[in-house]
């Protein structure tokens, strides 16, 4: 049996400190826990500084080249390119100037700053767009498969399995001239449209493994007594996935989220290196693409756009891992 | 006809769709491009030098023995003679392992390719009216296995290209020109005698069913070699095919790698156009782009004595413009043209306003294009080094590097069209970065000449189809055209015949049809000696485009090869693009 309170010397009784410890406890949810680890992690917070950057050059990259006075495409290939097609000035190899910041580009005297600018730009919107929609896809249907049970369960599954299977690059690759043979008389539609289908083909494979992770999440919520009780007291399916569930989601989400962004900023470059993807609209994988060949002789060219890519794609990963350790009970640091 | 190389073809396929993209602002570093007696309307005498001796003369800075490599991107489709209709098939045959009846020599001192006897005694005789040509073979000519080559060899070869069926691909001027051509379907079907070549000793005669000026230029492809009957496959032939040359097959792996050996049965003093003067030739197929332009640019051990036949790239180029003893630069005989849709644009100004319009210089440089290295600039349709070729100015003070908005908008008003009315319609590749970065200077420049610029997208593989579709909604066709010999019987009458309109695969890319220039063409075809005949293409050359312009000449292709150090003798060949193969040694 316990021993009474009142038996014990009141020198044994740190009252104070116990309660204060409880209550500061008591009034935090999981998301604030992270958010708080987050805060005292010194490289998250780095990489949200150089992501927020990012973020900015993007969305003002018009206003940006404007401010460096450049824009795209203003390079005359004649006048600014000397024999060999390099450029007559520009960095590496006329010094620095702020006609040209990054230089400009060997045979078609594009500026490279600009180019750069709305490079970050396609960047990030792709991305953005890819990883939003691919969530969303992914969320719904791993909620419907997780708490359907049955012929419904069995088929999403089955549709899961079926896109997990398809070859990503080989299905790019095919839609590609698709899309060149339907719009190709129309420059300003095609412009869009490659948008648009290279969106969807990012999104369309990027949903699986999250839509695979939180069906298995549902299943092991959906047994607890809170969803439970939800059933029996009548609450409508659709308020019990939304409501009941998906909160508690919150952590596989985000941490998915935040590991999905680097990963389509680098499938992008990557079909545009292929040369698929957007071919009207600068991107750092276009850019790349044509700097490949220059590596040592206008070595500029290639790593403004790989340097581009590398910060920004490390940024988002770390900044992924300390989310996901911030998010993780498991972790303690 | 094609253009030949068949990476070539691809790679233009997609440049030409738009930007045929050429020649140069006249830089100091500018090619030989060498019009110096290709043009002024000379005789064709000069291009032919039918008493050339041998044997040649060995360099005296030639060492003996050594192996020269040859890397390269290209890969050849076939090394049969009769299929071999690409310009490294066809160098890498002629010049080291198969004799024909003629061959070309290059001659130093004009910089041209000079057409000589190979295993004839001289350049053929034709009859009087061109409808029957003798060659004789020399005496002592030999196989790589002792035994002796007959008339009845070249012959067989002869009966051979018509072989289409069996041995696809190849050039066939036999079916259009020789006895019964229509007809005869090669000696693995036709199992009867051919009238249309004969033999006699060592004299063959073939005849024609209508006059063939060039037949003398026809006979140096290796379709011409001799091949003897018993030992021939149609299967495998091409794998080791005969060697009568200084070197022979020693080892083919189709696709990647052929080795050369000498050949001890070649006779230096039967053959006035070849030198044996290494051990043997190493090539090697579908190399990266890249890496064999660093081997080569570096230059250490064995790729002192290492070349490739690929273009240089500009970033390279570059690199190798300090050493310009290592690069071999000149033309090769394509010209790429913006072929105006005569159906689609009918006002002569308007036309000549595209001529003013384009923007030369700037499609080039986006295209990827060196000026006036990889592309020359020129404005008559035949390129340096045809024979009888006239140089003139279609447009007065347009020199086919020049583009004035002013102009072509004073000639879109006099043809009654306001600024950005007339709509242009042409094809570029998305998926081709220099196809999209020269569509870009494109639309530039006609957007300043005053037109409205629309350009088709399409992609690299299907842009040769959208571009022969008669139906396609563009007005001007980017495209080009290369000899097969050097003169203008192998241009005019293979894309510029009214005939030839609404033909499938659309030979005639501008549907130019002209009653004055079909006659004009007809005349030069059916009455006129070879001599006359060179300098009456020039001139029809220069009407045409004077009182039509037809087509806007986006330049002229150019060769620039880079080599090791220790090549010797490599010099351009300018009726193939490609190295003189057949003069080439190993540096002391």
């Amino acid at each position: 049996m316990g021993i009474q309170p009142t038996e014990l010397s009141t020198d044994d009784v740190h009252e104070d400190a116990d309660v204060a410890v409880r209550e500061e406890v008591a009034g935090r949810s999981p998301t604030q826990i992270a958010l708080t680890r987050l805060k005292a992690d010194k490289i998250a917070v780095t990489c949200i500084i150089v992501v927020i950057l990012f973020v900015l050059i993007a969305a003002l990259a018009p206003l940006l080249t404007k401010l460096f006075g450049v824009e795209l495409h203003q390079g005359n290939p004649v006048t600014d390119l000397d024999q060999f097609n390099f450029p007559n000035y520009g960095p590496p190899d006329h010094g620095f100037t702020w006609k040209a910041p990054l230089g400009i580009a060997p045979n078609t005297a594009n500026d490279l700053t600009a180019e750069w600018f709305y490079g970050a730009r396609t960047s990030l919107f792709v991305a953005t767009v890819s990883t939003v929609v691919a969530t969303i896809i992914g969320v719904v249907v791993g909620l419907f498969a997780g708490f359907s049970r049955g012929w419904l369960d069995r088929l999403i599954n089955f549709v899961i399995d079926v896109f997990l299977s398809l070859p990503f690059i080989l299905v790019a690759l095919a839609l590609a001239p698709i899309i060149v043979g339907r719009f190709g008389s129309q420059p300003g539609r095609l412009v869009m449209w490659q948008f648009i289908s290279l969106l969807t083909v990012l999104s369309l494979f990027g949903w699986m493994t999250l839509a695979r992770l939180v069906r298995g999440e549902v299943l092991s919520l959906r047994e607890r007594e809170f969803v439970m009780a939800a059933r029996v007291i009548g609450v409508p399916t659709r308020r019990i996935l939304f409501k009941e569930l998906l909160p508690n989601l919150i952590a596989p989400i985000i941490v998915s989220i935040s590991l999905g962004l680097p990963a389509f900023v680098t499938a992008e470059a990557g079909l545009a290196f292929l040369g698929i993807g957007v071919t009207g609209y600068p991107s750092w994988g276009q850019t790349i693409n044509k700097a490949v060949n220059y590596f040592n002789t206008y070595p500029i060219y290639l790593y403004a756009p790989v340097l581009g890519i590398l910060v920004l794609v490390m940024a988002l990963n770390l900044l992924g891992d300390a989310v996901r350790d911030a998010f993780d009970p498991k972790t303690r640091r | 006809m094609r253009m030949k190389k068949p990476a070539v073809v691809f790679a233009t396929a997609a440049l030409m769709t738009l930007a045929a993209c050429g020649g140069g602002s006249g830089s100091s570093k500018g090619p030989s491009a060498n019009p110096t007696n290709a043009g002024n309307g000379g005789s064709a005498g000069s291009f032919k030098n039918a008493d050339a001796k041998a044997p040649l003369a060995v360099p005296s800075d030639a060492s003996t023995g050594g192996t020269f490599t040859v890397l390269t991107n290209q890969v050849p489709s076939t090394l049969d003679p009769t299929q071999a209709y690409y310009t490294d098939s066809t160098a890498i045959l002629s010049d080291l392992v198969l004799r024909s009846l003629t061959q070309y020599a290059y001659d130093p001192d004009t910089n041209d390719m000079q057409l000589i006897p190979d295993m004839a005694v001289d350049l053929g005789k034709p009859s009087a009216d061109n409808k029957s040509w003798t060659f004789t073979l020399r005496d002592g000519l030999k196989y790589e296995d002792g035994t002796a080559v007959k008339a009845e060899d070249v012959a067989y070869a002869v009966k051979r290209s018509f072989a289409i069926a069996e041995l696809p691909d190849g050039p066939t001027y036999q079916t259009t020109f020789f006895l019964d051509g229509d007809k005869y379907k090669g000696p693995f079907k036709d199992k009867g005698d051919y009238a249309g070549v004969t033999t006699s000793g060592n004299d063959i005669t073939i005849k024609m069913r209508r006059p063939f000026t060039d037949m003398d230029y026809y006979a140096s492809f290796p379709t011409f070699t001799a091949i003897p009957q018993a030992k021939d496959n149609p299967q495998t032939y091409g794998k080791k095919p005969l060697a009568t040359g200084p070197y022979k097959f020693a080892d083919y792996k189709p696709g990647t790698e052929l080795k050369l050996v000498k050949n001890d049965q070649w006779d230096p003093n039967s053959d006035p156009g070849r030198l044996q003067a290494v051990d043997g030739w190493d090539f090697k197929f579908g190399q990266d782009t890249a890496k064999l332009e660093n081997v080569i640019i570096n230059d250490k051990g064995s790729s002192q004595t290492t070349l490739t036949y690929d273009n240089v790239t500009p970033s390279s180029y570059r690199a190798i413009s300090s050493d310009k003893g290592r690069l071999v630069t000149g033309t090769s005989p394509c010209t790429y043209m913006w072929y105006l849709d005569t159906t689609k644009i009918k006002e002569l100004e308007v036309r000549q306003a595209i001529g003013w319009a384009y923007p030369y210089q700037a499609a080039w440089k986006a295209g990827g294009e060196i000026q006036g290295l990889t592309r020359v600039p020129g404005t008559a349709i035949l390129p340096p080094g045809t024979a009888g070729r006239v140089d003139y100015q279609a447009l007065d003070g347009q020199d086919g590097k020049t583009t004035d908005p002013a102009k072509a908008k004073a000639l879109l008003s006099k043809a009654g069209y306001k600024p950005g009315e007339y709509e242009l319609k042409f094809l570029f590749a998305t998926d081709d970065d220099q196809s999209v970065a020269a569509k870009n200077e494109i639309v530039k420049g006609l957007k300043a000449a005053g037109f409205k610029a629309t350009p088709i997208a399409s992609t690299s593989e299907t842009i040769r189809t959208d571009r022969t579709d008669y139906k396609s909604p563009i007005n001007v066709r980017s495209s080009g055209w290369c000899s097969d010999w050097p003169t203008g019987g192998s241009w005019f009458p293979a894309q510029w015949a009214g005939s030839l309109v609404g033909v499938e695969g659309m030979p005639n890319i501008a549907n130019f049809k002209q009653a004055d220039m079909d006659a004009q063409q007809n005349k030069i075809l059916d009455t006129m000696t070879p001599e006359e005949a060179g300098p009456a293409w020039g001139e029809f050359d220069k009407t045409m485009e004077t009182k039509y312009y037809p087509a806007v000449n986006t330049g002229y292709s150019g060769t620039a090869m880079i080599h090791g150090s220790k090549v010797g003798g490599m010099d351009n060949d300018n009726v193939r693009g490609m190295p003189t193969f057949a003069r080439m040694y190993i540096t002391k």
